[in-house]
């Protein structure tokens, strides 16, 4: 890299905790959120895969013969539901 | 990680009951015209009709039931096969089963059931009514299912965001080796550059001003490169900082043929802020600055067309994906990040804003098809060499009207509002139609490649 023409400022005396980087992902989770939870029935689900494409939070899990959902950032959008091929995913309402 | 597998859709009330998928899968399957022999039925019901199938089921009941070991589901395609050699006729499989998916075929002597014609089902090829569907979703999912989501798993977009969807999915793709420019709208909204000393990102990300994305990232990309290391400039915009505030940014990088991948999320507006209109709010549309009144009845001025702008800068790749084309996004974001190794690339994805266009979250995906099922939203790719190419039929289009009735924000459209949308539409195919005529030859002679 070139030289500068004139030394600018002296950069030895910028506090090095002037521009912080985050490292750690933030521990929200939105499962909270929910008031709508869906629910598998695991007969009908053929593992299509297709509410993994769609849930927005990706919180989509498989299991050895069906998919299931991450409770824990789940929102409860229902999308899942709405495309699920097979008819196998409902949303119930979350207990009070 | 297992394994996801294709399935078959049945779309009960788009079926008129022509039975042509049980001829043709007598004809695949057993060489006969006789549909008893189908391994596919339709099933009058009522005033409908219901599908008699195999599910291919992750827990196959007929598999429990066999006796003889003749039914096995392969873990690699999950067919459930069955053996001849070892059925011992018993019809037990077809007790267990709720689906009528298996069945006693009294001219071939043994049971049937179907075998997905080895991911290619001869049934939804004949299907005109779009009843049935080939889902091939697992496809997708055995690609990528298994790398890192690199996004936090906690991102606090709206129920049912589109945007967040586009995010995971596209990073995901992309893979760690990333540099990301969010720049302010509902991506770092939603928490993707982290607050309070924490990351929402699992690479790095920064916040450059709504204006100077694209010179910001140019930047970034050339001093890694200067630095001899092959990292990927993304962004991932919306459509007001695109289109609107950081255009000449974008223009300029555009133009020098900055190696970047910039994604423009387009849900039509300044969603993150409170739903203002930009220059991609369609015409007619309710948002907070374009107010449904006594007198005003939404936005007066049609969207401006930006990809096709991008198009006009002789990228070397430009594209309009949508997520409920799940596989033609795939396809696009790969030949995107091939492009912008060399080249300014530039996709353009429609997502459907459930707060702010006013539909309930759980219909995100099924706006999103609607919208391209309409032509309101139409799906092309663009290089300089090859020029532009629709990449989903813009033919037999739904009436607009099935698009416009589902979403709040044009609730109160008058027949006149309608008519010029319709128009508007018309001639936005006239123009894409017209570049994809013209190909790529006098472009390609200045363009980039």
């Amino acid at each position: 890299m070139k030289q500068q023409a004139y030394k600018m400022f002296d950069a030895s005396t910028i506090p090095d905790d002037l521009c912080p980087i985050a490292t750690k992902p933030t521990p929200m989770l939105p499962g909270d959120w929910r008031s709508m939870r869906p629910v598998v029935d695991r007969a009908k689900c053929v593992k299509c895969a297709v509410c993994w494409l769609y849930c927005p939070v990706q919180c989509v899990v498989e299991r050895p013969a069906w998919f299931d959902f991450n409770l824990k950032t789940c929102k409860g959008c229902g999308i899942c539901a709405t495309e699920c091929p097979q008819r196998a995913i409902q949303m119930i309402e979350e207990a009070a | 990680m297992g394994a996801a597998y294709e399935t078959i859709y049945f779309k009960a009330d788009a079926c008129d009951g022509c039975n042509e998928c049980m001829s043709a899968c007598a004809r695949a399957k057993a060489q006969s015209d006789d549909q008893l022999q189908s391994r596919i039925q339709i099933v009058p019901s009522g005033e409908g009709f219901e599908l008699a199938l195999c599910r291919q089921c992750g827990d196959p009941e007929c598999v429990l039931n066999c006796p003889a070991g003749a039914l096995a589901k392969n873990a690699g395609s999950g067919v459930i096969a069955w053996d001849g050699s070892k059925c011992v006729n018993c019809l037990l499989c077809t007790v267990g089963c709720a689906y009528g998916g298996i069945a006693y075929d009294a001219q071939a002597g043994h049971v049937i059931k179907c075998d997905m014609c080895a991911g290619d089902p001869a049934c939804v090829k004949v299907c005109t009514t779009g009843a049935l569907k080939h889902v091939k979703t697992a496809r997708i999912y055995n690609e990528v299912g298994n790398l890192e989501d690199l996004f936090a798993p906690g991102l606090s977009g709206c129920q049912g965001c589109n945007t967040e969807l586009i995010m995971r999915h596209t990073l995901r793709r992309i893979g760690p080796d990333v540099v990301v420019a969010t720049p302010p709208g509902c991506i770092p909204g939603m928490g993707s550059v982290g607050y309070n000393g924490l990351t929402g990102t699992k690479v790095p990300v920064f916040h450059p001003l709504l204006t100077n994305t694209a010179s910001m990232l140019a930047g970034v990309r050339r001093h890694y490169k200067r630095m001899g290391r092959d990292v990927m400039a993304v962004a991932l915009a919306g459509d007001g900082g695109t289109a609107d505030v950081g255009f000449q940014s974008l223009s300029g990088a555009a133009e020098r043929g900055e190696e970047i991948l910039y994604i423009c999320v387009d849900n039509e507006g300044y969603m993150n802020t409170g739903m203002q209109r930009s220059g991609c709010t369609p015409y007619g549309a309710w948002t907070s600055t374009t107010p449904v009144g006594e007198r005003a009845h939404g936005k007066t001025q049609d969207a401006k067309n930006l990809p096709l702008l991008m198009v006009m800068h002789n990228c070397a790749y430009v594209a309009t994906a949508s997520t409920a084309f799940m596989q033609d996004l795939y396809d696009k974001l790969e030949r995107a990040i091939e492009a912008a190794k060399t080249g300014f690339a530039y996709l353009h994805i429609y997502s459907p804003c459930t707060t702010g266009w006013r539909f309930p979250s759980d219909q995100n995906i099924e706006v999103a098809r609607k919208a391209v099922e309409t032509n309101f939203v139409l799906l092309w790719e663009f290089n300089p060499r090859d020029g532009l190419q629709l990449t989903h039929p813009a033919e037999n289009a739904k009436p607009i009207d099935e698009y416009l009735e589902v979403l709040g924000k044009y609730r109160h459209l008058d027949p006149d509002q309608v008519e010029h949308i319709e128009r508007t539409l018309a001639n936005n195919l006239a123009r894409i139609r017209g570049f994809a005529a013209a190909k790529g030859t006098a472009s390609a002679e200045a363009g980039r490649g």
